[in-house]
C-alpha cells in the first residue's frame, strides 16, 4: 500500500498528530513567550534550531520515501505559493510574531499551559483572521491573485531536486552548528551523529540525479487510475451530484472560444485547456471536467492529475453524453422492467435540468438553456488551509 | 549567555526538532498533509459568521470557502481537531513537567497589562498576515519548507527578518 493512507476518518489522525505536536512544542520550551523573545534578541536559539532540524528531518524523509516509491507525493497537500500577498503577509506576520512573542501554534500551547498572554494572542488571531476575511473583497488586487498550488523550489529554480535537498541539508546543518556555537554551553559533538546522518542522506540525494519530486510513484498511480476507469464519471452520476448539491463540486468546461449562448452544464466554470495548469484547486474539491466528446477533457485531467489533483474526473463521452442522457433521454426500445425503471428515474432527473425526455431520439440541444444555469450555482472555491 | 531561557528542564532543541520532523514526516505519510494552526482560525471565523448570518457567510467570497461542510461542523475539520490535540498535548506535557502555571508571562519590562496589549496586537497582525500569506509558521514555514514549496521559502526569511527587525525596533530587553 502506498502512502499517504487517506481512508482514515479525520479525527483518527488529526487528534494524535496534534497531541504529539503540542507535547513537542511544550517540551522544547516554545509554549513560553520568553523563549521566543530570547531568540529574537539572539540570546537563545531554540526557535531556529527546532525549525531547521524539523525541516531537514522531514524533508529528507519525504525525499527518500518518494524516491523509494513509498509515497505518492501528488496526493500530499502542498502549501500554496502566491508571491506578492505572501510577502506582505509574511511582513505582517513577522511583526506580529515579534510583538506577541508567540506564533499561532505556540499561542495555543501557551494558553493550554495556563498563560493569559497566550489566550489573548489567540483572541487577537481570531480577530485578525475575522477582519481580514470579512474585508477580503476590499483588499482588491491583493486578494485576486491566483495562488500556484504546485510551485516548488526545484521547478522554480530550474535545479534538480536532489541538489536542492542537498543544499538545504548543508545550509540547515550549518545553521544548527552556528546556533549551537552562539548558544554556548552545548557541546557540538553531542549532535554530530545526527548531523552526519543528515549530511549523508542530503548528499546522497544529490547523487540520485532526480530531476523533480513525485515522478515514478505518481505516474504509476496515474496509469492504474486510467486502467481501472476510476478517472471517469458518467452523465447520470454527475447529474445526481449537481442535484444533491454535492459539497465542493466544481464542473470545469475546457472548450475553447465558447459563445455566450452556447450550452453549458449548470454551474460550470470555463477554463480553456491552456489555463488548466494554473487552476486553483483545494484538496476538498471534486472536479468534473468536460469537453464536447471527452478528448480535451482527458488531456486536462492528465494535467491536473500530474499537478497532484487526485479528485478530478472526466465526464464520460463529454457534453454529447450529457445531452443524450440528461437533456434528451430516450424511452428504451425494450419493455424490460429494469430499463423502464431506469428511464423513469432519468426522466425525473432530466426534468430537474429542464431536459425533454421523449419516445423519439431528440435532436441534441446546444443553445437556449440559459435559464438552467441558475438551478445549480457553482460551489465556491476553497482556499488551501494552513 | 546566562540569561538564556534554557535550563528549566526543556528538551534539547535538536532532539525536539528531529522529533518534530519525524512527526511531520509521519503526518505526510499517513494523512497526506502536514501540520498547521492558522487554518483553524479561518475555519473558526467562517463558522462564527455562518452561525450569526448564514446567508451572508455563504455569499461571502472569502468566508464561504472556509465554512465547515461536514456533518459534524467545525469539529469535523482536520485542522480544528489537530489544534484541539495540540492543546491537550501541551497541557498534559506541562502538567507532567510541573510547568502548569496560571498567570501572564511577561517577556521584558512591559508589565502585565502591556504584555496583554502586545499579545492582542501581535495576534491580530499574525491573524491577518497568515490569511494573506496562505499560512503560518506551522502550515507554511514548517510543512511547506519540508515539501520544498516555493512560498514557504519566501515566507521563512521574510517573516523571520521582519520579526528580528521588529524585536530590534522595540528595543526589547529580556526579562
Amino acid at each position: 500500500m502506498m502512502a499517504p493512507l487517506y481512508d482514515l476518518p479525520a479525527g483518527v489522525l488529526a487528534i494524535p498528530v496534534g497531541f504529539a505536536f503540542g507535547v513537542i512544542l511544550e517540551r522544547v520550551g516554545l509554549g513560553s513567550a520568553r523563549t521566543i523573545t530570547q531568540q529574537l534578541v539572539a540570546r537563545d536559539f531554540t526557535v531556529i534550531t527546532v525549525m531547521f532540524s524539523a525541516i531537514v528531518t522531514a524533508m529528507l524523509g519525504v525525499f527518500w520515501a518518494d524516491h523509494l516509491g513509498w509515497l505518492d507525493l501528488s496526493r500530499v497537500t502542498l502549501p500554496s505559493t502566491d508571491m506578492v500577498p505572501q510577502l506582505i503577509g509574511a511582513l505582517l506576520f513577522g511583526a506580529g510574531f515579534a510583538i506577541a512573542s508567540l506564533c499561532p501554534g505556540t499561542a495555543c500551547v501557551s494558553a493550554a499551559t495556563g498563560k493569559g498572554d497566550g489566550l489573548v494572542t489567540i483572541g487577537g488571531l481570531f480577530l485578525g483572521t475575522l477582519v481580514t476575511s470579512l474585508f477580503w473583497p476590499q483588499l482588491g488586487a491583493l486578494a485576486e491573485r491566483a495562488p500556484h498550488d504546485n510551485a516548488t523550489l526545484p521547478v522554480d529554480l530550474h535545479l534538480p531536486v536532489g541538489i536542492v535537498v542537498a543544499a538545504i541539508t548543508i545550509l540547515g546543518v550549518a545553521t544548527l552548528f552556528m546556533a549551537g556555537r552562539l548558544q554556548g554551553g552545548r557541546a557540538p559533538f553531542r549532535v554530530s551523529p545526527l548531523a552526519a546522518i543528515a549530511l549523508a542522506l542530503g548528499v546522497l540525494a544529490a547523487a540520485t540525479g532526480r530531476a523533480t519530486l513525485a515522478s515514478a510513484a505518481t505516474l504509476r498511480q496515474i496509469g492504474a487510475e486510467i486502467d481501472s476507469g476510476s478517472d471517469h464519471v458518467d452523465a447520470i452520476a454527475l447529474a445526481e451530484w449537481i442535484r444533491a448539491r454535492k459539497p465542493h463540486l466544481r464542473i470545469v468546461d475546457v472548450r475553447d472560444d465558447l459563445a455566450a449562448d452556447d450550452y453549458r452544464i449548470p454551474g460550470a466554470e470555463e477554463v480553456p485547456l491552456q489555463r488548466i495548469a494554473a487552476l486553483s484547486v483545494r484538496p476538498s474539491d471534486t472536479i468534473v471536467i468536460y469537453s464536447d466528446g471527452g478528448g480535451h477533457a482527458a488531456q486536462a485531467w492528465l494535467i491536473l492529475r500530474q499537478r497532484g489533483v487526485a479528485t478530478a474526473y472526466v465526464l464520460r463521452d463529454g457534453l454529447e453524453a450529457w445531452e443524450d442522457e440528461i437533456m434528451a433521454p430516450r424511452r428504451p426500445d425494450s419493455t424490460d422492467a429494469v430499463a423502464v425503471a431506469r428511464f423513469q428515474y432519468v426522466r425525473e432527473l432530466a426534468s430537474f435540468f429542464g431536459g425533454r425526455p421523449s419516445n423519439e431520439r431528440a435532436a441534441p440541444r446546444r443553445n437556449g438553456a440559459d435559464s438552467l444555469a441558475k438551478t445549480a450555482p457553482a460551489p465556491p472555491k476553497r482556499r488551501k488551509a494552513c | 549567555m546566562t540569561t538564556s531561557a534554557r535550563g528549566r528542564g526543556y528538551t534539547d532543541p535538536i532532539m525536539g526538532g528531529v522529533a518534530l520532523g519525524l512527526l511531520l514526516f509521519g503526518a505526510i505519510m499517513l494523512a497526506g498533509r502536514g501540520l498547521g494552526a492558522s487554518g483553524a482560525f479561518a475555519s473558526g471565523a467562517a463558522a462564527a459568521v455562518h452561525t450569526v448570518a448564514p446567508k451572508a457567510a455563504e455569499a461571502h467570497p472569502y468566508l464561504s470557502a472556509w465554512i465547515p461542510t461536514g456533518r459534524r461542523g467545525l469539529v469535523g475539520e482536520w485542522i480544528v481537531l489537530e489544534l484541539l490535540g495540540v492543546v491537550a498535548g501541551a497541557w498534559l506535557s506541562a502538567r507532567l513537567a510541573g510547568r502548569l502555571h496560571r498567570g501572564v508571562e511577561t517577556v521584558a519590562a512591559e508589565g502585565k497589562r502591556g504584555r496583554l496589549v502586545q499579545a492582542l496586537i501581535g495576534g491580530t497582525l499574525m491573524g491577518g498576515g497568515a490569511r494573506l500569506a496562505h499560512g503560518c509558521t506551522s502550515g507554511l514555514a514548517l510543512t511547506g519548507g519540508a515539501l520544498l514549496a516555493t512560498g514557504a521559502w519566501l515566507f521563512i526569511p521574510v517573516a523571520f527578518g521582519a520579526a528580528f527587525l521588529t524585536a530590534y525596533l522595540m528595543r526589547r530587553v529580556a526579562a
